[in-house]
């Protein structure tokens, strides 16, 4: 197997805080080849956007972060302290989840695509601008030789979501994040701009990591999906295999939250019990214990590592979800009324009209 | 289609309660707020004091020489005329803290009211104070203190109150801005709900409130006052009578005396650095402390 | 549009309002008659002519004589029109350029404006100038490593610079670089624009230095603010430098609570003046009105006045202007 362009190994990241260490990131390991996709989901506080910036050398300077981040051969975490000055936008960049505050107010939309082309590739002005137009062109947006000498609050949230992307692409990177895209759009507008990231990821033959609380946004539009909690990939396969076959019972649990069209109008959607957990005062247990309806004594003892099959389906459990170990675990805790970390839980009545 | 589906359901749980909120930071006032406090008390005392303290009166011309240098029977040295810096510069507090304190207190007693008045009723009454405020502030406020203690007399009282309506302006927005915030607060509403008096509510409800930041600005206004003291001494129109510490800088800053005995205007200069550094540190301690700032206009 | 009548509206109420007030103070607090006549003024017409009172002339002529001074004088000066109606006419006067005769010397006051305020117009001016170039990259270092050592240092050093006085800071630079080091001339000298602008360098720097402290918090502060935005990070994402950053995206868009405080403090600034030009010598519009005041020569320091709140009107309207320049989002509402 050829050299992964991006490999994240055993990747910390913490803050220390006057509340005490928050522990954003612990143990983060994930390998991402040429031209593939990978989905990172997880609610707000599991990490997923922590782990970005901790690539895009975006963290506040109190972040203490451990491990190695490798890209294509190079340290990026070296290359950080050496202030690398054409790496950043160039082999790697990033879109952010709300064009409205990503855009700068008081420069014009072409400017901001133009002085990464001049900087970067030494374009001359003109010569920037020309191209900024082009790539306008290319994200789809109407009469791009107007927009360029327009602000970004004269654009609609859509258009200024299609300019962030193009000022991302200006130069070519091998591997875009973005961090989720399509969150603060419209409804109507998501899936335009999901499907306008994907071709253009196709065509260009990029790499992207697609962070998203929304397992919906991975489905078919990546090859891999990583299930982000309280800092630690839980549950990792290909996107199909993670939709139908999972393992991990946080997963399940989310997959169960989504309502879904092939199935009865009136199915019941489970919301998950409880609150994500204090990321100062994390516990040498599962994270996820307490509000897991497989919990067992041994959950609350010992952190799961993420096992499996590497690189086709892991899972970070020790009672998984369909599997005979996992149901015996659930059989016993509905028997008894309550988990081993004193959920109540009750059946799920399938199907239930 | 799922896809657009599912992004509500999962917004619903991904709405959780930021972990952080309930907790407050602990303020404090810090140790240098204390020592800021500390140097005023001092500074204060040896005013009050400086009657009965064992230094040379005010204008006593020492039998040592001329711009003597600092030595332990003048610790300040001399100044043109031969008379003790050190004692001068304790005499010349007494005008400049009681210029500071009479011109604060008059700035709060008559813009107070006026920008809770402004604030509470707003309308027209607001519109005429806020232009009576906006004026003032307009205008070079030296050039209507020098002319207004030109006219006058040169004496402590009219020095003193002329700063004190030069503090009006500032004190009255500070004011008029935290009632207005304040009246839209609920116990306010509620008083207003049960009937109570406008003068009860503005009394009881609001002017405790506002107090706070007003006692913040009102140090930091006591430096500006001390300062605004100093400039109309220096430029021959402040106190008539005795030292004052303007006047000191003023008598040390011609070039002679500069060059032969520059402490005749340092000394005074670093007393009033420290006062106005002690003011205005202990202002900004008690604002952030109490985290109230000027919102409106 | 109508937001900039709308402050075009309220400022000119606001010059009317200081020229009414200064207008009724210099002419209710003080007696011009006296000022213009010296003791002749003390003279009662009345009782003189009505041959009550004996000669008290001082300049050997006829009681009626002085009388007939007086009146001429009251003439030439308006001073028997009710306050109102010499207000009005003084208004009148200087809306064509006229601003009246000195009662000292009896020069045209407008030709010691044209005299005097060139100087005070260029000491402004490099005291702006020095405030700024020191502030905003002063500001930029502080923010770009907050709570730094840099940065720590200079939040104390500002509060230092914030608590000294105009006059004392004027007396320690006057001492040091010109007394004891003598870099600079302690008088100002006219002649030829090198050794005019060596001459202001020092008061410039004596004005420039507690509004650089000034500025540079505020703008450390929003700069700050801005540096958590989205925006910075986008650019960061880009692959920007950080000079870049910083000058480029963070800078336009904090800008704000400077400028708001840039016009709220002429008024401080050209009082500074006063004070400064007195330091250093400088023959301009503030020595010239503090004379003026303690001679109580009314039309000078009514057209002074005039001078400095105009100046103060228009660097507001200029601020207003600039809020849009700063924020396109503006331009439009």
């Amino acid at each position: 197997m050829a050299e992964p362009l991006l490999s994240v190994k055993d990747l910390c990241v913490r803050f220390p805080t006057e509340r005490g260490v928050v522990q954003a990131v612990n143990g983060v390991s994930f390998d991402l080849e040429q031209g593939a996709t990978l989905g990172i989901v997880g609610e707000s506080g599991s990490g997923k956007s922590v782990t970005a910036k901790t690539l895009m050398n975006l963290l506040p300077r109190s972040a203490e972060v451990d491990g190695s981040v490798v890209f294509d051969g190079r340290d990026v975490r070296a290359l950080a302290k050496s202030h690398e000055n054409h790496f950043w936008g160039v082999q790697m960049t990033m879109v952010f989840q709300d064009p409205m505050t990503s855009l700068n107010p008081v420069k014009r939309c072409g400017e901001q695509i133009a002085e990464t082309l001049r900087y970067h590739l030494g374009h001359k002005k003109k010569q920037a601008i020309a191209e900024a137009v082009e790539l306008l062109g290319q994200v789809g947006v109407p009469e791009p030789a107007k927009r360029v000498r327009q602000y970004p609050h004269e654009l609609s949230g859509g258009l200024r979501q299609r300019v962030v992307i193009a000022m991302a692409l200006a130069c070519q990177p091998r591997l875009l994040i973005a961090d989720e895209p399509t969150t603060a759009v419209d409804v109507t507008v998501q899936k335009l701009l999901l499907d306008l990231l994907d071709d253009l990821r196709r065509d260009r033959g990029m790499s992207m990591i697609l962070i998203t609380h929304d397992l919906g946004v991975a489905r078919g539009r990546c090859d891999e999906v990583a299930v982000m909690y309280a800092g630690r990939i839980v549950e990792r396969a290909g996107t199909e295999t993670l939709f139908t076959d999972s393992r991990h019972p946080y997963t399940d649990a989310l997959l169960r939250s989504i309502p879904r069209i092939d199935q009865p109008s009136h199915t019941r959607l489970d919301p998950i019990p409880g609150r994500p957990p204090d990321m100062t005062g994390l516990l040498p247990r599962c994270a996820y214990a307490p509000r897991c309806r497989y919990a067992q004594a041994d959950c609350l003892t010992a952190i799961p590592e993420l096992g499996g099959i590497v690189g086709l389906h892991s899972f970070a459990c020790f009672h998984p979800a369909n599997t005979e170990r996992g149901e015996a675990a659930l059989t016993a805790n509905l028997d008894a009324g309550e988990t081993a970390a004193g959920l109540r839980i009750h059946p799920i009545v399938e199907g239930a009209h | 289609m799922a896809d657009e589906k599912a992004t509500h359901a999962v917004a619903v749980f991904d709405e959780v309660p930021e972990p952080f909120s309930e907790d407050v930071v602990k303020r404090r006032l810090g140790i240098g707020f204390w020592v800021a406090i500390s140097w005023m008390v001092l500074i204060t005392a040896l005013a009050l004091l400086a009657p009965v303290l064992p230094i040379d009166g005010q204008n006593v011309i020492g039998a040592g020489s001329k711009l003597s240098a600092p030595s332990l029977h003048h610790l300040f040295g001399t100044d043109s005329l031969g008379r003790d810096v050190f004692a001068r510069t304790i005499w010349g507090s007494r005008v400049s803290l009681s210029v500071g304190f009479i011109a604060i207190a008059a700035g709060m007693l008559i813009g107070g009211p006026l920008g809770i008045i402004a604030g509470y009723f707003r309308g027209k009454i607001d519109a005429v104070v806020s232009f009576v405020f906006l004026s003032l502030l307009s205008f070079p406020s030296l050039v209507l203190a020098l002319m207004i203690v030109n006219s006058l007399d040169r004496s402590l009282k009219v020095v003193a109150l002329v700063l004190g309506i030069l503090a009006i302006a500032p004190i009255g927005r500070l004011a008029r801005a935290n009632t207005i915030v304040y009246a839209e607060r609920e116990f306010v509403q509620a008083a207003r709900v049960i009937g109570a008096k406008d003068i009860r509510i503005m009394v009881r409800e609001i002017l405790p409130n506002v107090l706070i930041p007003m006692g913040a600005l009102a140090l930091l206004g006591m430096a500006v006052a001390i300062v605004a003291e100093g400039a109309l001494a220096f430029l021959g129109l402040s106190v008539k009578q005795g030292a004052t510490w303007g006047k000191m800088i003023l008598e040390g800053s011609d070039i002679r005396t500069l060059r032969k005995g520059t402490y005749v205007a340092m000394a005074p200069i670093l007393v009033m650095f420290l006062t106005v550094l002690a003011l205005n540190y202990a202002g900004d301690r008690v604002r952030s402390y109490f985290d109230v700032r000027e919102t409106a206009f | 549009m109508r937001f900039v009548l709308q402050r075009v509206g309220q400022l000119v109420m606001v010059l009317f309002a200081v020229t009414v007030i200064t207008f009724a103070s210099v002419n209710v607090l003080g007696d011009p008659l006296t000022n213009i006549l010296g003791p002749l003024a003390r003279v009662d017409c009345t009782d003189v002519y009505a041959g009550i009172k004996p000669d008290t002339s001082t300049r050997g002529g006829t009681s009626e004589g002085d009388c007939a001074i007086i009146a001429e004088t009251r003439k030439e000066f308006n001073l028997d029109s009710p306050l109102p109606v010499r207000y009005a006419r003084w208004v009148g006067d200087i809306s064509t350029g006229d601003f009246g005769t000195s009662f000292q010397n009896q020069l045209p006051v407008s030709t010691v404006l044209k005299n005097k305020l060139p100087v005070t117009l260029r000491l402004v001016g490099i005291g702006l100038f020095f405030s700024l170039a020191l502030s905003i990259p002063w500001a930029l270092l502080s923010a770009y490593r907050a709570e730094r050592t840099f940065d720590n240092f200079s939040t104390v050093a500002s509060f230092g610079l914030l608590a000294i006085p105009n006059f004392a800071m004027g007396v320690i630079l006057l001492y040091l670089f010109a007394v004891r080091w003598s870099f600079f001339p302690t008088r100002y000298e006219p002649a030829g624009i090198y050794n005019q602008l060596k001459s202001l360098f020092l008061p410039g720097l004596t004005l420039a230095l507690p509004l650089a402290a000034t500025y540079q918090r505020l703008l450390r502060t929003d700069l700050i603010t801005t540096l958590q935005e989205d925006f910075v990070h986008m650019a960061r994402a880009k692959g920007m430098p950080a000079h870049t950053i910083m000058t480029r995206h963070a800078l336009r868009p904090s800008m704000f609570s400077v400028i708001t405080v840039f016009g709220i403090n002429t008024g401080a600034l050209l009082g500074g003046t006063l004070v400064i030009e007195r330091i250093f010598s400088i023959p301009g519009l503030g020595t010239e009105i503090v004379t003026a005041i303690v001679r109580d020569d009314t039309p000078v320091v009514l057209g002074i006045v005039v001078i400095i709140v105009t100046g103060f009107v228009v660097v507001n309207l200029f601020v207003d202007l600039m809020y849009s320049f700063l924020d396109p989002r503006v331009r439009r509402g």
